[in-house]
């Protein structure tokens, strides 16, 4: 048991930060986010740093490239990162050509970065299989929720199959690249909301004083801390059924916490676009729904815990 | 960071688990829903403490020169984890362990730590805790029980409540107010004072939690010869205060949740509940919330091996520990059904054991303040 970075991985984590603290940031995902663009520029820096291959070595491997998909997701990326540098290597072994998108085959709804992906890759049952989209293939679509959105028209046959069991591979992975970025964007929006209610005065003191503001964003801090853990336990362990699944379902129902509470404490600044917690609260909005949301989250804890079913 | 327990530890737990199959009676789990101040626990805790402390097991994390092994932090809460699955056979005398002989160890004298610190880790004396008072609860230092210096001895009167694990309780670690003018924390001293002193009255305050678990102690001019004081008089304070940092997450309250929620599923699925969504999902949820709690603790743990000093995390991992067991104990009652609110069954049992989690060893409220000042540094103001 150790529950501390080794030094390779605060290397890579400082390094990695570096790069996001001149790439990323809330002012440019808020830009990013309200055309509904992808980052390229960003995209192709943490490729070129090296950053999007860290899952496969030499020297680092899954729970890397998790932590690097939390440090992304809290710098306000609008990168594909946990979809193209710890989903794909970790179903079919190795990269695959970015950006990648995740989705589940029997579902036609928008998911984050269909308009952009230059590889889909699809849940379907079983087996994991893997789409190469030509570009026309995906429409963007129009969203709140900060994310590059899109919905995706694959033709019958247009795909390849990752082999039988790769389909449970494929979401055991997705729940904790969601988890990672699920704590990312609530580290962030918690963070902005703690230096919010310390600055912001009424009734002649900081509100971050008052005992009713604290108890909600400790216990908001007790949520998004379990929600870390288990997220890095997962990860560690490479994403074993029951472990990725308590990763997921336990970020989500902390999300929805932090998404009530960084609202409802930063008053209608926080609803404004020049205010950065839109960002990650709508983000967080739109992460607990995806694979079939925080209710699917918990099922999957309790078919992998008790096989109920 | 790794999350994988050593081959060592992994073997300690198992011989723990092999130690309880052997030396728990076959009729352990209907005992032990009595709770733990009941008479039929108290008694079994004594035989049962002895013969871990003769594997050398009870104070394996004290230092050497106590009679412990210097045993890691992790060793700890693994002997912690497997004691609170199995209903805490320890009963009261994992408060000896975790923090009252580190106290002694820290601020006794020679006497004190011969008279105590070998008992306790014979694991053959029982202790209670005399803190909370009537006007002194969460905000503990305003107790107000007195103790006046006479002679060889300290007087005292007032009164303690809440007090659990009193019956056959030989000794009380006990925070009194030796000087009268003093305010707050200030002039507040620790006596370790015996329980058969004359003036000392205990009166059981029945409750719905279980069978003796609450009392009032009323000290009526009580004389506790004065070489029963722990530390300097007027410092208990920060006696106290090294004691609980001390303590930190001692009780692993998850991992009985944790079996718990096992056997609510499998009841569950019994009922023929396993394909009901609902249901699922409400297991999951409570799952997760367990699991949060272990990692939690264990970070807390991480940082006592790591010898770095108490942070707000303590504060974390016990309102994570709390929102575990009101998740857990809610579904012991929905889906075991109307028969676990007969007295003695597991839902029962279960339910009586996790009500108190928010209220014991510091409310949830304590501990949200102490995230709010010491980890997010919210403004006091």
């Amino acid at each position: 048991m150790d529950f501390e970075f080794s030094d390779d991985q605060r290397a890579i984590l400082d390094a990695a930060e570096a790069l996001l603290a001149q790439h990323a940031g809330p002012a440019r995902a808020a830009e990013k986010g309200a055309a509904g663009e992808y980052d390229y520029e960003l995209h192709a820096a943490l490729a070129s740093a090296g950053f999007s291959e860290v899952a496969l070595g030499p020297g680092t491997g899954f729970l890397e490239a998790t932590l690097l998909c939390r440090a992304v997701a809290r710098a306000g990326g609008s990168v594909a990162y946990g979809a193209g540098a710890l989903v794909a290597p970790a179903v079919a072994g190795r990269a695959l050509p970015g950006p990648v998108a995740l989705a589940r085959a029997d579902d036609a709804a928008p998911i984050r970065f269909g308009a952009d992906a230059k590889t889909l890759l699809l849940d379907a049952g079983d087996e994991a299989r893997v789409v190469r989209l030509e570009p026309g293939a995906a429409a963007r679509v129009r969203t709140n929720f900060l994310w590059p959105m899109g919905r995706v028209a694959v033709a019958p046959g247009a795909s390849t199959s990752l082999g039988p069991g790769s389909g449970a591979r494929m979401r055991r992975w997705w729940r904790v690249a969601l988890a990672a970025e699920l704590v990312g964007c609530m580290e962030s929006a918690l963070a902005i909301t703690l230096d919010y209610v310390k600055r912001r005065r009424q009734f002649g003191r900081a509100i971050g004083s008052f005992q009713a503001v604290q108890h909600r964003l400790a216990l908001a801090t007790v949520m998004l801390e379990g929600s870390r853990w288990l997220t890095y336990e997962a990860a560690a362990l490479g994403a074993p059924d029951e472990s990725a699944a308590l990763a997921a379902a336990h970020a989500s129902d902390a999300a929805q916490l932090v998404f009530r509470e960084t609202h409802q404490l930063t008053g209608a600044m926080g609803y404004t676009r020049e205010h950065p917690l839109h960002v990650f609260s709508m983000r967080l909005a739109a992460l607990r729904h995806e694979m079939g949301g925080v209710a699917a989250q918990r099922r999957e804890v309790a078919r992998a815990r008790w096989a109920l079913a | 960071m790794n999350f994988e327990w050593s081959e060592d530890d992994a073997r300690f737990r198992e011989e723990l688990r092999a130690f309880l199959d052997a030396e728990l009676p076959p009729d352990w789990e209907e005992l032990s829903r009595h709770g733990p101040g009941s008479d039929v626990q108290a008694a079994f805790s004594r035989g049962f403490c002895a013969k871990l402390a003769r594997r050398g097991w009870l104070t394996q994390s004290w230092p050497r020169e106590y009679g412990g092994a210097d045993a890691t932090p992790w060793r700890h809460a693994i002997l912690s984890e497997e004691m609170w699955r199995r209903g805490e056979p320890r009963g009261s005398q994992y408060m000896n362990v975790n923090w009252i002989g580190p106290a002694i160890m820290k601020f006794g004298s020679e006497a004190q730590k011969r008279t105590h610190l070998g008992r306790i880790s014979k694991g053959d004396v029982l202790w209670c805790q005399g803190f909370s008072e009537p006007e002194a609860g969460s905000d503990l230092a305003a107790l107000r029980t007195q103790a006046v210096r006479s002679g060889d001895d300290y007087v005292v009167t007032g009164s303690k409540i809440w007090t659990s694990y009193v019956n056959g309780a030989e000794f009380c670690f006990l925070l009194v107010r030796t000087d009268p003018a003093s305010k707050r924390h200030k002039g507040i001293t620790v006596l370790l004072a015996p329980m058969d002193a004359k003036g000392i009255e205990v009166r059981e305050i029945p409750s719905v939690v279980g069978e003796r678990y609450f009392h009032e102690l009323f000290f009526s001019e009580a004389r506790i010869p004065a070489d029963c004081r722990l530390g300097p008089e007027g410092e208990g304070w920060d006696v106290v205060g090294y004691a609980l940092a001390y303590e930190r997450v001692g009780a692993m309250r998850y991992a009985r949740a944790a079996l718990m929620l096992d056997a609510i599923a499998a009841h569950a699925a019994a009922r023929g509940l396993a394909g009901d969504p609902a249901v699922q999902e409400k297991l999951g949820a409570a799952r997760a919330t367990v699991e949060a709690a272990r990692l939690l603790s264990y970070r807390v743990i991480d940082l006592r091996a790591r010898g770095s000093a108490p942070t707000a995390d303590t504060n974390v991992a016990r309102v994570a520990g709390t929102l575990c067991e009101n998740a857990v104990s809610d579904l012991a009652l929905e889906l075991f059904g109307p028969g676990a609110l007969e007295y003695g069954h597991p839902g029962d049992a279960y339910f009586r054991l996790a009500m108190t989690a928010g209220v014991a060893v510091g409310t949830t409220e304590i501990n949200l303040n102490l995230i709010a000042s010491r980890m997010l540094e919210l403004p006091r103001e």
